[in-house]
């Protein structure tokens, strides 16, 4: 953890489900993780919620923001690789949900 | 839905990687660097100028500081810091004057 | 602030063939006839940039590869390490280093934008920023890799890290056999900018 998250909903460990949101805008999720499973690896504390300031806002309420990984093989159709090749990307609450 | 920024995993319109690199001219260096001061006095985000930089009609066209430089001035505009004529009008005269005009 | 060390960036430019040169400079003397930055400021921040390079991260690995207590800090808490060797790193962005193991071996990319750890490494090379590596790196690390002449064994698992938001990623590379005894600055120059983003790795020292 590099800064405080307090109100962190997920914890390491845990599955979690990336939801398509269809936001229009700017977001920092890429697309190749929209509906994808991943794993919580670590919670990197609250940052300010980029969806608000891209648009001139304060960024509150923060966010909490979460190092998720991915298998590639979940990833990538004839992903070519060892299948203990991962992908890590950050990503913030909104942008997660609970995985079986 | 995902942008034209959002480029993750579209392996099939991208080839090798180009390794050469270009030597960095001045203008490029003010691009940074404007960016840089405009956002440590508070007139501006990063996200704000990634939102910038992502609405670029000509995003694949451009180069990174000419994406930079472009949203620069998309927001400097849009924040009401300067009109799109002063820069025009100063942009032109610089033109010029290097011309030897 | 040319390469030749006594250029200007406000005088009449050589071969600037982007029309953004001119827009971008119209745009930074207007804003400083308004007051709302100075050309101080603006020299100052290049000056900043120009200063920084990869050589920061080169020491950081070479600290890090002899002295355990200092490793564990980078890996802990990279900006307390940057300013134990004197680098400025503070500001709003964070910074993690990922460690390059017999387990593992990282990979630094951002596909939305191009994220580096710029307060530490300075201006990321273009091959970073090009699209092709933005969209490669994360499908096809390996083959990506491979054409930096990284060949990663089969067996050893490839983590790809995507820089997408307020975290900047470096890479701690392994240190090569074959330098017990080296000093520290010997065993920086080992280390390249590729090294730190992923797609190399630090070479033995060739055999004397």
């Amino acid at each position: 953890m590099i800064r405080p998250a307090p109100a962190a909903r997920f914890r390491p460990g845990d599955a979690v489900r990336v939801p398509d949101l269809r936001k229009r805008g700017h977001v920092r999720t890429p697309d190749y993780v929209k509906g994808k499973r991943g794993r919580v690896t670590g919670v990197l504390g609250e940052f300010p919620d980029p969806e608000s300031l891209a648009y001139g806002g304060a960024g509150l309420p923060e966010k909490p923001l979460y190092r998720v990984s991915f298998r590639q093989a979940d990833l990538w159709d004839g992903y070519e690789g060892a299948p203990g090749d991962t992908l890590h990307v950050d990503i913030y609450e909104h942008w997660l949900e609970p995985a079986e | 839905m995902s942008g034209v920024h959002d480029m993750g995993g579209r392996r099939e319109e991208f080839g090798p990687v180009d390794k050469s690199q270009h030597e960095l001219e001045d203008w490029e260096r003010i691009a940074d660097a404007v960016n840089y001061v405009l956002n440590a006095k508070g007139h501006k985000t990063t996200d704000e100028m990634r939102r910038a930089i992502e609405g670029l009609e000509a995003y694949r066209e451009m180069s990174y500081y000419e994406r930079w430089a472009a949203a620069a001035e998309k927001l400097v505009v849009e924040k009401g810091l300067l009109t799109q004529g002063e820069i025009d009008e100063r942009a032109a005269a610089l033109e010029k004057r290097w011309s030897g005009g | 602030m040319g390469e030749n060390g006594h250029g200007h960036p406000h005088e009449e430019p050589k071969q600037e063939r982007s029309p953004w040169a001119a827009r971008i400079r119209a745009v930074e003397e207007l804003l400083a006839e308004k007051g709302l930055l100075t050309h101080g400021e603006v020299e100052a921040q290049v000056r900043y940039m120009e200063a920084r390079s990869y050589e920061n991260g080169a020491r950081l690995v070479a600290r890090a590869w002899t002295d355990p207590g200092f490793k564990a800090l980078l890996l802990e808490d990279t900006k307390a390490a940057c300013s134990e060797l004197g680098i400025d790193a503070s500001g709003s962005v964070e910074f993690v280093t990922v460690e390059n193991t017999p387990e593992v071996h990282n990979l630094i990319v951002c596909t939305l934008c191009s994220c580096y750890p710029r307060a530490i490494l300075g201006r990321p090379p273009d091959w970073y920023k090009s699209p092709a590596y933005r969209s490669r790196a994360v499908a096809e690390p390996r083959a990506v890799m491979r054409e930096f002449g990284l060949e990663i064994p089969a067996d050893l698992p490839v983590a790809v890290h995507d820089s997408s938001a307020d975290v900047r990623y470096l890479v701690l590379p392994m240190r090569p056999r074959g330098t017990q005894g080296m000093s520290e600055e010997e065993l920086a120059e080992l280390v390249t900018r590729d090294c730190l983003i992923g797609t190399a790795v630090p070479r033995e020292p060739a055999r004397v």
